[in-house]
């Protein structure tokens, strides 16, 4: 059978290999010159934390070099969502920083509230933080895993795992999805959250939480090996932090104490009480540490919301926006005229545009939303944490050796979902 | 849960008079007789490593599964990072075109007999990026996939669900066909 | 109770402050949604973006983004938005500056060293081409590959697919063909101001297209009453007119 493939372009002109070396000159005898060489790292390395592409310069086991390839992963999200209604694109955000799905919701739901001015109930608010603090426990948990496990121990990731486990049952129970909830929504939420649900938070948050995590923690926090591994690794200075625009645990690592939900609150992060933990160095233990105390600081906050929370709706009442309720459309014919409007049309979204940037787990996630008062986003445009943060990989690694990779790599926090988009 | 477990065991009784067959011989000679096809077959279901291709969302339910609460190593089935030392891949993600020639180039370099997974939608057919112009609908049009696991993520248990359909795949039909 | 939006220090002043440091640099600026938006001439870039991160009461030390926008209808398609953030006053302001295909925008990487991926990101999704990035590559979309994804006129789906081919062992890029077209569906209520014709409506030449709605839709005009009727009332009384009792109701309906 002959090949009907009609070759377009041949686009791969390096192989990519995992482990291909590449030495341009054997050193001859009496050459005394030593060369640098280049060592390609990823795509598919257990320690790339998804689909990292590196190339190394190496002069001997020293990193002179790097550059990181990304969009290995990109989807082509951001074209995507022109083509959905507002609600349609959401799930796009679950997907895109896939350890902390609703921290990326966050940010659109936020911004279409912005641009239609809607009002959400305060319980709904209430909810949103909680499960957004869940999210940054959970997403925190997978990235102190596997940093610890990048530098060599094993035991703790096990233990942060069985909380994030614990997390994915309560986003399970509450949206139906262990990991894509889809659960925040333009005016709300999708579903009121039971109050079972919630004393078992509690309940989780004052017993097993602490007792897992603190317990893990202490096998690392000093930790010789895990210090040497890690102190003084890849120091930012605050003027850097700033001009590389790093945000989240990164800038806060480097002793900036900048925290969008406390400079900048949204939902009600006003009415909480917390403190941000900042670096004094701002090497890969200080970034470390931040996340670790950030843990306790959320657990602090969902005890706080879940000691205020009021009754009430859980998403607002403009029927122009939010879907009725199931019971409502067996008894209201209006009701049901607005679900269908709203699942097959959806809402027009008054021209526009707007950026909103929320605090999630990994840094400043943003969302630049044009509008064009249609019923779909005329333009998306995704702020992703991690772009900026591996763009400074090349100075942060400067000078340190190729061990020190995973450990830069991983105090980074990077998901590729996010950064390719 | 509403599942009653009773009625559920009492359907699949397990085959003892298989068993008692099997220690009856094994007690009166000492040894068993069987093919070594068979044998074989049987021993590439118990260990069944696993080369870990996450790319995305997938990804994270892969390594739960690894985790102590589904603990995949139950059965044998261990990760690895290095594909020449892996039996089986497991497609974790939405395969982009910029990643696919390393899919293949990864897939090429597994040892024989070698499985392929494909987990969630993504990977299946595209899923939800299925119109975009930067994905692979589908990684099956990269390598022969033996087990379409659905999902946007599949959950753990759906992945080892899939992992044990695998083994059952392996100990009726052998090494798949290519 | 209000939008639960992030909430950042107020805008007052702000623009006020930006015209008499930009001067001439700034073409426009508008305060829209909460949101402080300033136009800036594209050949001034550079400088107005030190002294918008540099002059004391501005502050803004941080670049957080930088998007494309295409809009195809302009006459130079594509604007290139700065986010920029003050962490010291607490505030967001974006800058606009609008190019085309060929005119370059000068690059900011000597301004924000973070603007060099920012700005290989926006060549990569819309051609839009930055004079003086040192690294100006592709950075998102596969090696080799052709076109701009974000522009409006790119399909969505692209061009090319891949599929590894067995006899030249290895993934070749072939044309596009998929097995279900992309659904799209025109919501821009047909119901009122539609500019096509469905299937059918010919035959109610004359008539307001469609069926009249009881309560207008919030954006479109509203209807005025008591206006004069249509010139040809249409009836359908006669069996002739209404198809009733015929075997075939055939599209002899507009004879009288």
């Amino acid at each position: 059978m002959s090949d009907p493939a009609v070759e377009l372009a041949e686009p791969h002109a390096p192989p990519l290999d995992p482990a291909a070396f590449e030495t341009p000159v054997a050193p001859s005898v009496g050459d005394v010159e030593i060369q640098n060489y280049t060592i390609n790292f990823g795509p598919q390395h257990p320690a790339a934390h998804g689909v990292l592409r590196l190339v190394l310069e190496l002069d001997g086991e020293i990193v002179e070099r790097v550059d990181p390839h990304v969009g290995l992963l990109h989807r082509g999200t951001e074209k995507l969502i022109e083509y959905k209604t507002y609600l349609q694109a959401l799930p796009y955000f679950d997907r895109l920083d896939y350890c902390s799905p609703l921290g990326m919701e966050h940010s659109y739901v936020l911004a279409i509230e912005k641009l239609l001015g809607l009002e959400v109930p305060l319980r709904a608010q209430y909810l949103r933080v909680l499960f957004a603090e869940l999210t940054r426990i959970c997403n925190h948990m997978l990235n102190l895993g596997s940093h610890i496990m990048d530098v060599g121990a094993m035991t703790p990731n096990l233990w942060l795992f069985e909380i994030r486990e614990d997390c994915m049952n309560f986003f399970e129970r509450v949206s139906g999805a262990r990991m894509h909830s889809a659960w925040f929504r333009p005016g709300g939420v999708h579903q009121d959250a039971p109050l079972k649900l919630l004393t078992d938070i509690a309940d989780w948050l004052d017993n097993r939480l602490p007792r897992l995590f603190e317990d893990a923690i202490s096998l690392v926090a000093d930790n010789r090996i895990f210090k040497q591994r890690n102190v003084d690794i890849a120091v930012v200075s605050k003027e850097d932090a700033l001009a590389w625009g790093f945000s989240g645990p990164m800038i806060r690592a480097s002793g900036i104490p900048w925290d969008l939900r406390k400079s900048q609150p949204y939902d009600v992060y006003d009415r909480m009480e917390f403190d941000i933990p900042v670096g004094t160095k701002g090497d890969c233990y200080d970034r470390f540490m931040v996340r670790v105390e950030e843990v306790r600081q959320s657990a602090r906050i969902m005890k706080q919301c879940l000691a205020q929370m009021p009754e009430g709706p859980i998403a607002s009442l403009d029927r122009k926006v939010v879907p009725p309720k199931r019971g409502e459309m067996k008894q209201s014919m209006e009701a049901l005229i607005h679900h269908f409007k709203l699942y097959t049309e959806g809402f027009h979204v008054p021209a526009g545009s707007v950026y909103v940037a929320t605090e999630s787990p990994k840094g400043e996630f943003g969302v630049y939303l044009v509008s064009d008062g249609t019923n779909k986003p005329y333009r998306c445009k995704i702020r992703p944490t991690a772009f900026s943060h591996l763009q400074a990989m090349d100075f942060m690694m400067k000078g340190h050796m190729l061990a020190d990779t995973t450990a830069i790599l991983s105090a980074i926090d990077v998901v590729f979902g996010e950064c390719d988009r | 849960m509403g599942v009653e477990l009773s009625a559920r065991e009492a359907a699949t009784p397990p085959d003892a008079a298989f068993f008692n067959d099997l220690t009856s011989e094994v007690n009166d000679k000492g040894f068993l007789v069987t093919s070594t096809e068979e044998l074989f077959q049987w021993a590439r279901t118990g260990s069944l490593w696993w080369m870990t291709f996450g790319l995305a969302c997938c990804a994270v339910e892969m390594i739960h599964v690894n985790m102590p609460r589904y603990d995949m190593e139950r059965f044998g089935v261990a990760p690895r990072a290095s594909p020449r030392q892996s039996d089986v891949m497991i497609v974790a993600g939405t395969l982009c075109n910029k990643m696919a020639p390393a899919l293949r180039k990864v897939y090429d370099q597994m040892s024989e007999p070698k499985y392929v997974i494909s987990m969630g939608s993504c990977a299946n057919g595209g899923g939800y990026y299925h119109y975009s112009y930067s994905v692979v609908r589908g990684c099956d049009r990269i390598v022969p996939v033996d087990i379409y696991v659905p999902g946007c993520p599949p959950t753990a248990e759906a992945l080892l669900y899939g992992v044990m359909q695998l083994q059952r795949k392996i100990r009726r039909i052998g090494t798949v066909e290519r | 109770m209000s939008s639960p939006h992030p909430k950042y220090a107020s805008n007052e002043g702000v623009i006020d402050l930006a015209r008499s440091i930009l001067g001439d640099r700034l073409i426009a600026a508008e305060e829209d949604v909460g949101e402080v938006a300033l136009t800036i001439e594209r050949t001034a870039l550079v400088e107005a973006m030190t002294l918008l991160r540099d002059t004391k009461g501005l502050e803004y030390q941080q670049l957080m983004e930088i998007a494309g926008v295409d809009w195809p209808e302009r006459e130079e398609r594509f604007e290139v938005v700065y986010c920029l953030l003050s962490v010291t006053r607490n505030h967001r302001l974006r800058v606009h500056v609008d190019t085309d295909e060929v005119k370059p925008v000068p690059s900011i990487t000597g301004v924000w060293p973070v603007a060099g991926w920012l700005e290989r990101e926006v060549y990569d999704m819309y051609g839009v081409l930055f004079e003086g990035n040192p690294d100006l590559r592709r950075i998102l979309t596969d090696y080799g590959f052709r076109g701009h994804p974000q522009r409006k006129d790119f399909p969505l789906t692209g061009f090319v697919e891949l599929r590894y081919s067995e006899e030249r062992k290895r993934v070749v890029y072939e044309p596009v063909r998929l097995a279900q077209d992309f659904r799209t569906f025109d919501f821009l209520s047909p119901w009122e101001g539609a500019e096509y014709i469905l299937p059918g409506d010919e035959k109610a030449q004359g008539q307001q297209p469609g069926a009249p709605t009881p309560v207008p839709a919030p954006h479109s005009k509203p209807e005025v009453k008591g206006e004069a009727p249509p010139a040809t009332p249409k009836t359908t009384d006669s069996p002739a007119q209404t198809g009733a009792g015929k075997a075939e109701p055939d599209g002899d309906g507009g004879k009288k």
